[in-house]
């Protein structure tokens, strides 16, 4: 019997992600106009929070809690009734905080942050434990629990900004958490996970056989190097090198993530894996020019990359382009498998039945896929030079061309 | 008269299942290791492409449900073994042509 565990934060997931491009869509991107000029107020932290909470975070532990269990080669999760309950508080929690954000309700933003904060920390003692009675450690499972671990964290620093934001007991240690936040959710959180769950889908959709694992070691070195330097430099208010050195880890941890999937697209025996994988492995491409690039550029000049503009543009690059954009790709080929165990998992052997690629169009894929990415660079354009109307109209294009997508994956349940 | 099952048949059964990412069948993959028959009860010895594969439980089930219930056959056991590990060159002719690699 197929979990519907799953299915829930997938479902959810994809209703935030809708409600986000229905929401930019609504005042044709004039919110990102806002963000881009100072992204701390509070529809800014509402949007930013809808986005890496409600649609990234939400399906990302919809895919631990499907990809777990099958990399634990059919180990069972440690409690499936604690995951229904741990979907619960944390949608509660994150629901009342986007209403607390919106409202620039204290007493509701650390209410309700503190509801979802107890959804995380269920999340990792469940995920925790299901790894640990496991005891089948690899690089897949070892970057799952430092993910996790991370997200812990990133749920700690947010808390201690709720508090400092409602009695106000750290003064301007409050910028220094946030940095520390941002390094833990952006690299520790998302940057483990998908790097960690790609060591299993690249191999399993290339059908490679044969290749080396050495290199994710080094990955997970050099990933985690970054985000403690990253964090300690923000703690300790560190000089702009340290910063620096942080960044360098964190290039370094996506270079060689780069080569490492080269190396196991080299040793395919599969011709096509399909647009998702081809789309993740382009985008993992593009990640690591870019941080090499902001390596080179913060090298030069210290100051451009911590002006607020420069932040909100690395920041979509980041965010968007690479944790939304691979989410959205892996999501053409976690959907389509969830849905076909489900669907037509009982009746293999028995009659004949669709392949998964008959339950989605790759084609289709591929032509969204690249237009969400083109109105992702217009986008960035309007941020980077400040021009109002590119801005809203990349972000506009943005929003159409993902809630088309979210569309072709939900005709997925119709099939 | 009872009918006598034997090891063509099963296979040729076998080849109703299939790898639903990869749309062949679980014999031109090169998954099935051993197939013995005892009288009407026949023992499959099998593996996957992957140790943690997500199609784990639909793949094995898959083989009880092409052989349970075909004349001749009283029971089926499936043992997903594995060692040795599966590669590629397990494949038949037919499966790698239809990967569009080899």
């Amino acid at each position: 019997m197929v979990s519907r565990l799953p299915f829930y934060f997938l479902l959810t997931g994809l209703i935030c992600f809708a409600l986000f491009q229905i929401g930019t869509l609504s005042d044709f991107s004039a919110w990102l106009y806002e963000f881009s000029m100072e992204p701390r107020y509070p529809t800014g932290w509402a949007k930013a929070h809808l986005h890496v909470l409600g649609w990234a975070t939400m399906i990302a532990m919809g895919a631990v809690y499907q990809l777990v269990p099958v990399v634990l080669q059919n180990h069972k999760l440690f409690s499936e009734r604690l995951g229904y309950i741990q979907y619960g508080v944390f949608t509660f929690g994150f629901a009342g905080l986007m209403i607390g954000f919106q409202q620039m309700n204290v007493l509701m933003i650390g209410g309700f942050a503190t509801i979802a904060f107890l959804g995380i920390l269920i999340f990792a003692g469940n995920i925790g434990m299901t790894l640990a009675r496991a005891n089948l450690w690899n690089h897949v499972t070892v970057s799952c629990a430092i993910a996790v671990g991370h997200l812990v964290l990133t749920g700690v620093a947010g808390m201690l900004m709720g508090l400092n934001f409602a009695f106000e007991w750290l003064g301007t240690f409050h910028d220094q958490l946030l940095g520390a936040h941002l390094w833990f959710g952006a690299i520790g959180w998302f940057g483990f996970l998908i790097t960690g769950f790609s060591y299993k889908l690249f191999p399993m959709f290339y059908l490679s056989h044969g290749h080396s694992e050495v290199l994710q070691r080094w990955v997970m070195g050099f990933l985690f190097s970054g985000v403690w330097m990253g964090v300690i430099s923000f703690l300790l208010n560190a000089p702009a090198w340290s910063h620096w050195i942080g960044l360098l880890c964190t290039a370094a941890g996506f270079t060689i993530y780069v080569y490492h999937l080269g190396q196991i697209c080299k040793s395919r025996h599969k011709a096509n894996p399909g647009a998702g994988i081809l789309w993740s492995w382009l985008l993992a491409q593009g990640i690591a020019v870019i941080v090499v690039l902001l390596v080179i550029v913060s090298a030069v000049f210290p100051d451009l990359i911590l002006s607020p503009r420069m932040t909100a543009v690395i920041g979509w690059m980041y965010l968007w382009g690479w944790v939304g954009m691979t989410i959205m790709a892996y999501l053409s080929k976690i959907i389509p498998f969830l849905w076909w165990t489900y669907r037509y998992g009982s009746r293999v052997g028995q009659v004949k039945i669709p392949t998964m690629a008959d339950l989605i169009d790759d084609r289709k894929v591929n032509i969204l896929l690249m237009a969400v990415a083109v109105s992702l660079f217009i986008l960035l354009i309007g941020f980077g030079w400040n021009l109002p109307l590119v801005l809203s109209i990349g972000g506009s294009l943005l929003a159409v061309s993902a809630l088309v997508y979210v569309g072709l994956l939900a005709a997925v349940f119709t099939k | 008269m009872e009918k006598h099952i034997t090891e063509e048949t099963i296979i040729e059964l076998l080849k109703e299942v299939y790898d639903p990412e990869l749309g062949i069948n679980i014999v031109d993959l090169g998954l099935i290791y051993e197939v013995k028959i005892n009288g009407g009860h026949v023992y499959v010895r099998m593996t996957l492409t992957t140790p943690g594969c997500p199609m784990h439980t639909a793949i094995v089930g898959g083989v009880h449900r092409a052989l349970e219930g075909e004349p001749g056959i009283q029971s089926v056991d499936v043992h997903l073994v594995w060692e040795p590990r599966w590669t590629p060159d397990r494949m038949t002719p037919e499966g790698r042509e239809a990967l569009g690699y080899f």
